[in-house]
């Protein structure tokens, strides 16, 4: 699998609309030949399901894989609860539109897209795709979200997702033919197919010819009444979503797309997946993905999976485990039959510091606001000593932003104000004026109060308190005594939203890989849920009804170049408008930064092919292990895999 | 006086009869002394100590006889004494971390080196990063013997809060390290940690007691003193709280407990959680004692003397098993101890940086622990050995708390 | 007898009446709801919530009227014998909590009855050969288990179980064998798990059974009738169990009523420790996540349970005891 460090290809977008044709370049092949699933043979040859060139589309996908596998086998994952099973969509990642492992979006389910000025999207499905119970997988799928439940009032009731509604204007929907559907707006909305492409994605379709039994128009009355009383339900629309979970995948009789299909029905401890045989995807061979016959996911506490998974209870595990399992896992690969790797997450930073600029405390918010204590209490981190204690020094030290393996990242970024200077930090406090020390040494505020920040966090890991000890002891040395404050996480997050509470630490920036094509929201006020400035993001979320308006001319500056980049079509804009952003970001440390690239193990069974040595886990965009395509690893039952002796990665050199 | 008795005057020498030849003066010794109506009682002071011993008194005693509960007994106090003295007691500061020294194990402490007896001391550390592991490797060194310091001074402190010092009872040999117990992920001694921990974990004993001491004798008093409806409501009351599983009311106590509180203030309020919820047994105990006991004639005198009920109850009744109730109350202390690690571990009780054992074993629950560096989960040894302690001494105090017996 | 009988049955309606109003302001006293604490879930870890599908859910169960309203709502579904909808789990009550109950049901069986073997002999050994050695050293052996935080043994012989047996951690069976019918390699497999949810769980019991055990049989034989036989030339055997015994015992069949649930409830701990598929990791994580019916019902099922099992030993012993009955009688 290609490593990311590549920087990946630059979608075209032209006037006239260049098809982005996939991978599906390969020359097909006769259909006479293509092999059929062995798992299926007894079905086909008794009649139940038919052959194999009736199930696959007319033009499946064509995957690219390192190494051709042998059907068959079982893969055992550990969840935490019966929410998990949503991962299977996470990690099957069969998306309209998909990422691939250099972080290109190119076409999945959908042979190809039209893109027009960034503003027309035409769809072309694949002819002959079906959905997992055989029903032809067509156009009448997304017309029949787009009005019957996009549109509905009872089914949604707060509208369109906003990522199909840019200045809250949808778009036109056309059902050109049978497989062609095409999104029209009246501007450029870069969200869409970034969107598309998510772990938890946008879903613009939906199974209609299950569903429709469930919809006042389409269903018998007297049937749906029944159904109704039988599932417990107040009315039909709660029937419908009480079945429509597309993302949560806990209704095993709703159609799917996915490589694998729930046969479970909850409530239960262990959930089994079975291949779906309608996919559409094969291998260069022409053997129907996916290579695994079956996945199995048990439940169990999330504290105990990493000793279950270190008694070789996982085969492909990731989830819940952390990097401080890894010393414990190294050791149990010698009593079981799998190898630990490391790959690396993805957020800008693992954990970073978010000053609260809209504290009620007047006070304090004139301090945060001031850029120099900012950067002072930037200056004042020792990142270093972080990185030492707690990751082994394998991370890499910086600013909350974009990790080297984006194509936007510049070194000048991570590293603006994240050197471990006190002296310059002193310098700096003493420049705002605040020279008056309490007798321990601690500096006052301009009210004489001693300057005490007490940073709250959401309790989750003794990861966050571990960091918050350390950068206590360096804080004191510039006389600024901080306070941790464990929390639970609701009421920690109402207590930022709310101005409570004057600094939290959380992870850093969710997309550290981002490239031109994605948005770059999270470095503007956008949402509530960001932990700096909580009431701007409202004020443009709920567009001005609640919350305030941004009032440092930065965070401005910040939020125009957003709407600019929603605004634009094409990507030398998206990349300079982005570039613009991340230097004031870097200037205005709006958050400050501890280390990212923290190492993820990743334990893998010994005889698993096809996943990478070396990878990025992150969840947007990488979906996890989605963007690696599971539906592509196998099981080498071979002799010769028994008996070679596999390397063992060792973990990258530390910087 | 006899002979006027015997003179000619038996009836059988009236009728003729012949007598017994007797001979007088009768050989048995007469006192002189002037006559003490009260010498049958009289003790000697060895006797009157052992009479006149007060109910206490004769408790001490008996208890005396139980050679575990004893020994007990003086666990626990060295330990409460040890919580006065805990900076001085410990080699290092609650928070004193060294990054070179993670995960270090427990250092011996051996007196001889080659065979000769020396001063105590222990081996020096050997550390190497295996970074195919990602681990810490740690070997003691025979070489490198590292003399413990005694009364030593080490690192400052203010004692009581009041006034510095900086004299420690054991110290590392100066600009090396000692960690008898280990180190934790950050680099911090744990045998310090326990000792500084046991000041939290001992008192919210001895709180959370107080507290259901005193609900318990409160309610229950007036529950058996005044019988009828009262008796019936809080029997009904006990029932309800008894039939509640503990847990989902420990949680939710615990989650409303504003996040804004200080942690002395979530403290005490954790001990008052535990304590609402343990008084049930005393009460119980309480009341039918109390049932029993106020028909017995003293309380009707003293009702009729004019008492009040609250006097009565505390004046007269409750003395009267008082022992009972504080056996009961000093094997409820284990409970508490036991809650507030298990409160801990859910993550409801106390939390870093606030130190007590039970927020040691939290961060000490996890595999890596178990597997690697098991000698974080020493505070278990701290927990059994107090939990222990106080059912031998409340047991030796139970059996001895009827000297009337 | 019979209005006493009455009279106890009517006593339970107000007391079943209290414990859900204290169970239900349990639940709510938290701030927030089970949809604000799901959404900041999904929020946390980036995922954006179906804030619609939410909205809706609120809106049908009611979670935008007033407390009082919820309560009556909540309360007039269990006299109907509808426990509600998990919204953790996307089911009804019933279901969720009805494939767990078997399970508990055998863990906490067989902690009972671990519990009174253990605790019986060393009991009734301690009474009789007070203050010797091998006194102390049993009751020290009992106390253990009482003294060593539950969660952290459980967490060191999973581990240790693993090492050197081979048995999977966590859970009550194999995997392959969840959700299958029962068979003699379930059953094995169950039977293999077994062992440590119960030593860990038991212990605990163990010790104050021992103790009151031993302070019933010691006070029973100081007693007149003990001296008498004995001197009569009764083997002492004999005397034990035939006489002091059976009094002894009254506590023990008083208990069972209310041992049960917190049995089910004090393994707890345990189970989420040991992720076995019994009630209290489910009890747990609903009182975490605000998961109202759930929560609620399930611990109304318990209370309901306990004031039930309370009434019916109270029977039992007033059927054993003809003091009680006495005095019942002598009360009226």
């Amino acid at each position: 699998m290609p490593k990311i460090e590549n920087k990946p290809t630059r979608r075209e977008v032209t006037q006239t609309g260049l098809a982005l044709i996939a991978a599906a370049a390969l020359p097909r092949k006769a259909k006479a030949e293509l092999p059929e699933t062995p798992a299926f043979r007894h079905e086909v040859a008794g009649g139940k399901l038919p052959k194999i060139e009736e199930r696959i589309p007319l033009e499946p996908a064509v995957a690219e894989l390192d190494s051709i596998g042998t059907p068959g086998g079982e893969l055992r994952m550990l969840m935490a609860g019966p929410k998990d099973t949503r991962m299977m969509v996470v990690y099957g990642y069969a998306r309209l539109v998909g990422y691939t492992p250099s972080l290109a979006l190119a076409p999945d389910i959908v042979k190809s897209i039209d893109v027009e000025n960034g503003r027309v999207f035409t769809l072309h499905l694949r002819k002959g795709h079906k959905w997992s119970d055989g029903h032809p997988f067509t156009s009448e799928d997304f017309r029949y979200w787009f009005e019957d439940v996009a549109q509905n009032k009872y089914l949604s009731s707060s509208g369109m997702p906003i990522s199909m509604m840019p200045e809250r204007e949808g778009p036109r929907f056309e059902v050109l033919d049978e497989t062609t559907v095409r999104y029209e707006w009246t501007r450029p909305n870069p969200l869409f197919l970034p969107d598309l492409a998510g772990p938890s994605p946008l879903f613009i379709y939906r199974p209609a010819h299950y569903l429709k039994q469930f919809h006042q128009k389409y269903a018998d009355k007297a049937m749906l009444e029944t159904l109704i009383k039988q599932a417990n339900q107040r009315n039909w629309a709660a029937l419908h979503n009480k079945f429509d979970t597309m993302y949560r995948d806990d209704n095993p009789d709703l159609p799917s797309l996915e490589p694998w299909i729930l046969k479970t029905r909850p409530p239960s401890d262990r959930f089994v997946f079975e291949r779906n045989p309608y996919y559409y995807r094969i291998d260069p061979a022409g053997n129907q993905l996916p290579y695994i016959d079956r996945v199995i996911l048990s439940i169990a506490d999330s504290k105990i999976i990493p000793a279950k998974t270190g008694a070789g209870e996982s085969d492909l595990q990731a989830r819940y485990l952390r990097f401080d399992n890894y010393t414990f896992l190294k050791e149990s690969e010698q009593r079981n039959d799998f190898k630990v790797r490391l790959w690396r997450t993805g957020p800008g930073s693992q954990l970073a510091l978010y000053p609260n600029l809209n504290v009620n405390d007047e006070i304090w918010e004139g301090l945060l606001h001031d850029l120099r204590f900012r950067r002072a209490l930037s200056l004042a981190v020792d990142r270093h000593e972080i990185n030492q204690v707690i990751y082994f020094g394998l991370a890499i030290e910086g600013q909350n932003t974009l990790l080297p393996q984006s194509p936007l990242y510049e070194p000048k970024y991570r590293s603006a104000w994240a050197q471990f200077d006190l002296h310059e930090a002193n310098r700096l406090l003493d420049l705002i004026g605040l020279t008056e020390r309490g007798s321990d040494g601690t500096r006052q505020l301009p009210d004489g109060r001693p300057m005490e920040i007490i940073v709250e966090d959401s309790g989750e890991s003794t990861e966050q308190s571990d960091v918050l000890e350390l950068i206590r002891d360096s804080w004191r040395r510039i006389g600024i005594k901080l306070f941790a404050k464990p929390s639970q996480l609701t009421l920690f997050r109402r207590r930022v939203f709310s101005g409570e509470t004057l600094m939290s630490i959380d992870k850093g920036m969710e997309n550290g890989l981002a490239t031109a094509a994605m948005s770059p929201r999270e470095l503007a006020p956008t949402s509530q849920q960001q932990l700096e400035w909580p009431k701007w993001g409202q004020y443009y979320e709920t567009k001005g009804i609640a919350g305030e308006p941004p009032n440092l001319p930065s965070a401005i500056g910040l939020k125009e170049l957003y709407e600019e980049w929603l605004a634009a079509a094409s990507n030398e804009e998206h990349t300079r408008i982005w570039h613009d952003m991340l230097q004031i970001w870097a200037s205005e440390v709006f958050s400050i930064g501890t280390v990212a690239g923290v190492l993820q193990p990743v334990v893998v069974n010994a005889k698993l092919r096809n996943v990478p040595e070396q990878g990025i886990y992150n969840w947007d965009p990488g979906a996890f292990f989605g963007v690696y395509k599971p539906d592509g690893f196998w099981f080498d039952l071979s002799e010769a895999s028994a008996k070679s002796t596999s390397i063992t990665p060792s973990p990258p050199a530390p910087r | 006086m006899t002979d006027l008795l015997f003179a000619g005057d038996s009836p059988r020498e009236r009728a003729g009869g012949s007598t017994t030849k007797t001979i007088f003066p009768l050989s048995h010794y007469v006192s002189d002394a002037p006559f003490d109506p009260y010498a049958l009682e009289r003790m000697t002071p060895a006797q009157e100590r052992f009479y006149m011993a007060s109910e206490w008194r004769m408790v001490w005693w008996k208890l005396r006889r139980h050679r575990i509960a004893v020994l007990s007994g003086a666990i626990l106090f060295t330990m409460y004494l040890s919580i006065l003295f805990c900076e001085f007691l410990a080699p290092y500061d609650l928070d004193a971390r060294n990054t070179d020294f993670i995960y270090a194990p427990p250092q011996r402490v051996r007196v001889f080196d080659q065979g000769q007896l020396v001063w105590p001391f222990v081996y020096g550390y050997d550390y190497r990063l295996d970074m195919s592991n990602l681990e810490r490797v740690y070997s003691l060194n025979p070489d490198k013997p590292e003399p413990i310091r005694f009364f030593c001074h080490s690192s400052k402190y203010r004692f009581w809060g009041m006034f510095e010092s900086d004299l420690h009872l054991i110290c590392p040999a100066l600009g090396r390290q000692l960690f008898l117990a280990g180190t934790d992920r950050l680099g911090r001694d744990l045998l310090s940690r326990m000792i500084y921990g046991a000041r939290i974990s001992l008192t919210i004993g001895l709180l959370g007691v107080a507290v259901s001491f005193t609900l318990g004798i409160l309610i229950g008093g007036i529950a058996g003193y005044y019988g009828g409806w009262t008796d019936i409501i809080v029997q009904r009351a006990i029932e309800v709280v008894q039939s509640f599983p503990h847990l989902p009311l420990w949680m939710a106590l615990s989650a409303i407990l504003p996040v804004s509180w200080s942690p002395v203030l979530v403290y005490i309020g954790i001990t008052l959680i535990l304590g609402m919820i343990e008084w049930t047994h005393l009460a119980r105990a309480v009341r039918s004692k109390l049932l029993a006991l106020r028909e017995e004639d003293f309380c009707t005198a003293a009702v009729l003397m004019g008492a009040r009920p609250a006097r009565i109850i505390g004046r007269h009744l409750l003395p009267s098993f008082m022992s009972h109730l504080i056996a009961s109350a000093t094997l409820m202390i284990p409970g508490m101890i036991l809650g507030e690690t298990a409160l801990s571990f859910l993550g409801l009780g106390l939390r870093p940086p606030m130190t007590s054992w039970g927020v040691l074993l939290n961060e000490a629950q996890n595999i890596n622990v178990v597997a690697l560096y098991p000698w974080l989960m020493l505070p278990v040894a701290c927990i059994v050995i107090t939990v222990l302690a106080f059912n031998f001494f409340g047991d030796g105090l139970r059996d001895a708390a009827d000297p009337y017996h | 007898m019979l209005s006493y009988l009455i009279h106890r049955i009517l006593i339970m309606i107000p007391t079943l009446i209290a414990i859900s109003v204290v169970i239900f302001t349990i639940i709510n006293l938290p701030p927030g709801d089970y949809f604000s604490t799901y959404i900041a879930e999904l929020q946390s870890s980036g995922e954006s919530a179906d804030l619609a599908k939410i909205a809706f859910l609120k809106a049908q169960y009611g979670f935008d009227r007033p407390l009082w309203a919820q309560y009556i709502f909540w309360v007039g579904g269990l006299l109907r014998g509808d426990m509600g909808y998990s919204f953790a789990y996307n089911l009804p009550v019933n279901q969720v909590v009805g494939d767990r109950l078997l399970m508990t049901v055998i863990v906490s069986f067989a902690t009972i009855l671990f519990t009174y073997i253990v605790a019986f002999p060393i009991g009734v050994y301690s009474a009789t050969h007070q203050y010797s050695w091998t006194d102390h050293a049993l009751t020290l052996l009992g106390l253990l288990g009482l003294a060593t935080p539950s969660f952290l043994l459980a967490l060191v012989l999973l581990y240790f179980a693993n090492v050197y047996f081979g048995i999977s951690i966590g859970g009550l069976m194999d995997p392959q064998y969840v959700n299958r019918a029962w068979s003699f390699g379930k059953a094995v497999s169950v039977a293999a798990h077994l062992w440590i949810p119960i030593i860990v769980i038991g212990t605990a019991g163990t010790a104050s059974m021992i103790r009151r055990l031993r302070a019933n049989l010691l006070d029973e034989l100081q007693k007149q009738y003990v001296v008498t036989a004995r001197a009569k030339g009764l083997h002492p055997f004999k005397l034990l169990f035939k006489y002091p015994l059976r009094m002894a015992l009254n506590p023990f069949i008083s208990d069972i009523g209310s041992l049960l649930p917190h049995v089910i409830s004090g393994a707890a701990i345990v189970s989420v420790v040991m992720s076995l598929p019994t009630t209290g990791p489910m009890l747990l994580d609903a009182l975490r996540s605000q998961d109202m019916y759930l929560a609620g019902s399930f611990l109304m099922f318990m209370a309901f349970l306990t004031v039930v099992g309370v009434f019916v030993s109270d029977i039992a012993l007033a059927i054993l005891d003809p003091r009680i009955r006495l005095q019942a009688g002598r009360r009226q």
